[in-house]
Order: structure tokens, then C-alpha cells, then sequence
């Protein structure tokens, strides 16, 4: 990917016969890459893979060094059934899911016009930069900060522990994110399309309904899977507003977390029941993850 | 954007196409786009943030106002030593994870940045710890650093060590909680700075491997340079992200054993939840939003080049 594009100056098989101790070197490089590949690879894969050992695994057998399905043991899928016929993980990974959906699909309903307001138009002389500056702001502010007058806000208003009070601040704890990722996607197309399309004498909402919105399609839709994510994973919110009837499955796993004695079968199971979402975005969005996660400041 | 990235700004693409005068002129369409997004967050934000001021000032107990206390709330933020040790507590995470996550991350991302088979793959799974569940790893990682016989401990015994008391000493276990977030966020740092890497010209680390520099003299004296708004951005990001650390310690520790790994978050939730003292938890908003505000004025004069701001 580096190489092809960039013009040398000097052929590369010309500095390695300046620098004869290359060779060796190179050989060194490449052990160390593979042993450090090989450590990475384990570090990172491990507590997956633990979990999912765990998940078929007979609890006997947890803290055995049997670590080959069908190999060393006979894989077992009754954790899977004993956690799936909880009545709260249903509740939990519906009510999780209806976070995920809402908040995301909110998010990016009011992130990507505001946006491709900011990449597009001039507020001013230092409109823009100060905008920008303002939803990063918003973006790192701790939560903590909100939960206080949230919580007596939210009952205020009778909506403590329903579904809706935790889709609406998951949606708009989001919008920041998803403006900053947007508005750099939308400063990436060239500007000169939406300029032609002005003259024919198309209305600003026709040009960013019909040029920009559909060429950059996939980078909505990766900031939507994205705040998904980040809405299921959310905790802070759901602890602070919720108590009965809306508990997220992040919340029924703190829940339990608390109680004495861990029981690793069902514990692995649940892991990987909330993991899995996020998991399967992350694979999804690979294009715009450094992107989405250096808040639009490296492209991927 | 590899071949034309600049010195003056290693990480940013190629220039875009600027909208021309048409675009300046005035324009109401532009409200139109804005307004909703922002009037949004502003009801969200500013209407607590103010009412949280308010309820600084007041004592509230089980959960309704009471009497006006003035800077009451302000007062004891300065004595609670249980909050004092909790923000020691707080510095210590954010400085050993964050400190080992960027030299970690950083060191990789200099490492692979190079054609090499399997570079993808790895990359791809350096993307989920990013995205898992920050309490579903805290509650896996209480299987994991189970004392007796736990995979972690069992490794350590297998080379030889003795079985560490991960969950059950108040050192270890901010070694754990310290140890997860270093597990779920080195990834990010490894991404972002290999990204960062990749948008840097080769032509100037060959021209001084061609004048016979050393690798480590085009590290220390090109490459870091040229990286540095974009690592200043990585450091600000990761260590905003880990004051507000929750998820993990709440599942993995529950801020124990005593209150060992009891951080700032977790206490002003336990302040309003369990003890229903809403002014004083707001009253700890602020402090942590003094915190977060201080680091991010300190660092944002060196990364917002990375946001498109002129220099």
C-alpha cells in the first residue's frame, strides 16, 4: 500500500548494497516480527477465546487444562440454553438493542446535517473551527457530570427506568461523535459537484439529499453501526435512570457481577452475548474504525 | 494522501477542494442544517449543566432539595479524604495505563509499519477489544484473574511464579483493572499512530537512511517529530477516556477490595445512588469536569491542527 504509489528518489537495492550488516539485520527484523505477531495475536485473542471455551464447556471442567473442543472434551451447548431461558437476558438484549437502534438512529438523524453544515458553509471567520472545537468539547465531557441532574430531571419528567429516557440520551450523548467523523467525510468529496448542481439551480436540501448524502452513504451508515456499539455497551446512563423495567443486558451483567461466587460457565456465555454485537460492527466497519475513533482526525 | 503529506502536517490528507464564494455568501440555508443537531445537544446539556449547578448549592437528601447550602457542597470536596484517595486512585490509573498504552501502542505501530503478510488480519483484530463490552471484559475478567487456578495465574505458575492475589490485594488489583484497560485500549493507540505512520512520506526516512542515519536517529529526529501532533491527540483522547473510567472497575473490582480501585466515577454514582446526596455528587460533576477541562485546554492547542484548524 506504501510503496506503490510513492515516487523514490533512490532505488531501494541501492542503500541496501551501501549498508552490507542489512542482511542480518533483516533476518533479526523478521524473527522479532513473528515472535512479537505471535504474542499479540495471543494476547488479544485469549480472553475471546477463553469465554467461548467456558460457553461449551462443562463447569467441571472450567479450571482443566482442556483446551481443544471435541479434542479433550465433548462441547456442550446447555450453558447457552441455561442463559438464553433467563426471562432479564432476553429482557436485557431486547431492551439493549432498542438502545442500540434508537440512539444510533437518532444520532446520526441530527449529526450528519449538522455536519455537512460544518464542512460545507462559513460561520463566519472562525465559525467553524469554534464549532468543531464545541462538539469535541461535548464529546469528551464525562458523563458523570450530566448524571446528577439527569436522574432528577428524568423523574421530574416521569421517565425513570423507561426505555425511551435511555435511547434519548444514548442518541444525543452521540450526535457530537457522529458530526466530527461526518464533517470530515464530507470535506473529503470534492466540492465542485454540489457546486454545478447549485447552478442548475438545485435547493441546498436537493444537493445534500441527492450529491453528498449518497456518496457518503457508507460512512453514515459505519457512524450509525458505530454509535450502535457504543450505545449497547453503555452502562453509566442506564445505571443512573433505570431500575426495574428498563435494564439494559449491561446492567443485568453489573447486577450480577456484585452477587458473591461467579458461576464461569454462564458468566463466559453472557461476555460473549453482549460482546458479540460490537464484535460483529467492529469486523463490519474496519474502513472507519481509526477514523471513527481518533474522532475524525486520521483517516483510516 | 501517502505521497503528499507535508511536514507541516504529516497526518492530514491531501488539501481538499474548498467550497467556493457561493458557499460563503449568506446563507439561511445553513441554520437549517445546523441548528437542529446543536439546539438538540443543547437541550441535553445545557439545561442540566445549569440545573446541576443548582443543585450544587443545595443539600439534598434521599433524593429532595433542601436547604440552600451555598458553596456547602464546593467545601467539602476539599476535606472528604475519601474522595482524596479516590482521585489518587484515579491519577494512578490514568498515568500507569495510559503511559504503558502509548509506549506499547506506539512501539508496534513503528513495528509492523511495513509491508508485511498477515499485516491486515492483525489489524482487524486489533479492532475488538476497541468495540467489546467494557463490562462484559469486567466480568470476564473476573474468571480470569480468578486466583485459584485462573488462566492468568495458571501461566504465571506454568513459568514459575507464585499465584498472585489479583482480586483479593489492594495492589494487585489495581495491577488488574490497570491490566484490562491496557488489554481493551493499546489497540487504539497501535491503530491510530500505525495510520498516522502510513501518511508520513517515505521519501524523507529513506533520504537519511541514505545519508547513513541510524534507525533510531531517523526515529528520534523524523519520524517522532512529524508524529507528534497526531500522538499528542492519541495521549489527549486515551487520557480523557480513562478519567472516566467505570465500566471495568465496576464489574471486575466493585472498587475493592476495600477501596482500593474505588475511582472518582464510581464514587460520585455510589455519593448520588446509594447515598442519595445529589448536590454534593454534583458538586464532584464539576471537579472531574474542572479536571477533563484543564487537560484538554493544556493539549488542545497542539492537536487541533489534527481538526482542520489552521496554524
Amino acid at each position: 500500500m506504501v510503496s506503490a504509489a510513492s515516487a523514490r528518489p533512490v532505488h531501494p537495492e541501492y542503500v541496501r548494497a551501501q549498508n552490507p550488516g542489512k542482511t542480518a539485520r533483516k533476518i533479526a527484523t523478521r524473527i522479532a516480527l513473528i515472535v512479537v505477531s505471535a504474542i499479540v495475536i495471543v494476547w488479544i485473542a485469549f480472553p475471546f477465546y477463553w469465554a467461548f471455551l467456558n460457553s461449551i464447556k462443562p463447569a467441571v471442567d472450567t479450571f482443566g487444562s482442556k483446551w481443544i473442543p471435541w479434542v479433550q472434551f465433548e462441547p456442550r451447548l446447555d450453558t447457552w440454553q441455561r442463559v438464553w431461558s433467563i426471562r432479564e437476558v432476553r429482557q436485557g438484549l431486547l431492551t439493549s438493542a432498542t438502545i442500540g437502534l434508537g440512539g444510533a438512529t437518532l444520532a446520526t438523524a441530527f449529526g450528519v446535517p449538522a455536519a455537512y453544515a460544518i464542512a460545507r458553509f462559513r460561520f463566519g471567520t472562525k465559525g467553524n473551527m469554534a464549532m468543531t472545537n464545541w462538539f469535541l468539547s461535548q464529546r469528551i465531557m464525562p458523563p458523570v457530570i450530566f448524571a446528577p441532574p439527569i436522574f432528577i430531571l428524568a423523574r421530574t419528567l416521569g421517565l425513570l427506568d423507561t426505555v425511551l429516557a435511555l435511547v434519548l440520551l444514548a442518541g444525543t450523548f452521540n450526535i457530537p461523535f457522529v458530526v466530527l467523523i461526518m464533517s470530515q467525510m464530507f470535506r473529503d468529496l470534492p466540492v465542485e459537484l454540489e457546486e454545478s448542481a447549485q447552478v442548475d439551480g438545485a435547493s441546498r436540501w436537493e444537493i445534500f439529499r441527492r450529491i453528498a448524502l449518497p456518496l457518503v452513504a457508507p460512512g453514515v451508515v459505519a457512524s450509525w453501526l458505530i454509535v450502535l456499539a457504543f450505545s449497547w455497551n453503555e452502562v453509566f446512563f442506564a445505571l443512573v435512570v433505570a431500575s426495574k423495567d428498563a435494564i439494559p443486558m449491561t446492567m443485568y451483567i453489573v447486577g450480577l457481577s456484585g452477587t458473591r461466587g461467579v458461576d464461569f460457565p454462564a458468566a463466559s456465555t453472557m461476555a460473549l452475548l453482549m460482546i458479540a454485537v460490537p464484535t460483529i460492527i467492529a469486523l463490519t466497519c474496519q474502513r472507519f474504525i481509526v477514523r471513527g475513533l481518533s474522532l475524525g482526525a486520521v483517516k483510516g | 494522501m501517502r505521497g503528499e503529506a507535508t511536514v507541516e502536517a504529516p497526518v492530514r490528507a491531501a488539501p481538499r477542494s474548498e467550497p467556493s464564494a457561493r458557499w460563503r455568501a449568506r446563507d439561511r440555508a445553513k441554520w437549517f442544517f445546523l441548528l437542529p443537531g446543536v439546539v438538540w445537544i443543547l437541550l441535553f446539556t445545557i439545561f442540566p449543566l445549569l440545573y446541576a449547578i443548582r443543585m450544587s448549592l443545595h443539600a439534598y437528601r434521599f433524593g429532595i432539595e433542601g436547604a440552600f447550602v451555598g458553596l456547602g457542597n464546593f467545601q467539602r470536596l476539599l476535606t472528604d479524604a475519601v474522595l482524596h484517595e479516590d482521585l489518587v486512585t484515579t491519577f494512578q490509573f490514568v498515568i500507569s495505563s495510559v503511559a504503558v498504552e502509548m509506549v506499547v501502542g506506539v512501539s508496534l505501530a513503528l513495528l509492523f509499519n511495513r509491508e508485511m503478510r498477515g499485516r491486515g488480519l492483525l489489524r482487524t483484530l486489533a479492532t475488538l477489544p476497541l468495540f467489546a463490552t467494557p463490562v462484559a471484559i469486567g466480568y470476564l475478567g473476573i474468571t480470569l484473574f480468578y486466583e485459584e487456578g485462573g488462566p492468568v495465574n495458571a501461566f504465571i505458575q506454568t513459568l514459575g511464579g507464585s499465584q498472585v492475589p489479583w482480586l483479593s490485594n489492594p495492589f494487585w488489583a489495581k495491577v488488574a483493572i490497570i491490566l484490562l484497560d491496557i488489554w481493551q485500549w493499546t489497540p487504539f493507540v497501535f491503530l491510530v499512530s500505525l495510520a498516522g505512520l502510513q501518511g508520513l512520506s517515505q521519501d524523507l526516512t529513506e533520504a537519511s537512511e541514505v545519508d547513513g542515519a541510524a534507525w533510531w536517529q531517523s526515529l528520534v529526529f523524523i519520524i517522532l517529530p512529524l508524529m507528534a501532533p497526531l500522538l499528542w491527540l492519541i495521549l489527549l483522547l486515551r487520557a480523557i477516556e480513562a478519567f472516566k473510567v467505570f465500566d471495568t472497575v465496576v464489574t471486575l473490582t466493585a472498587g475493592g477490595p476495600g477501596r482500593a480501585t474505588e475511582v472518582i466515577s464510581r464514587y460520585t454514582y455510589i455519593t448520588m445512588r446509594k447515598f442519595s446526596d445529589y448536590g454534593y455528587a454534583a458538586a464532584q460533576g464539576f471537579l472531574l469536569l474542572l479536571i477533563v477541562a484543564i487537560l484538554f485546554t493544556l493539549l488542545w492547542s497542539r492537536i487541533k491542527h489534527n481538526y482542520g484548524a489552521p496554524r
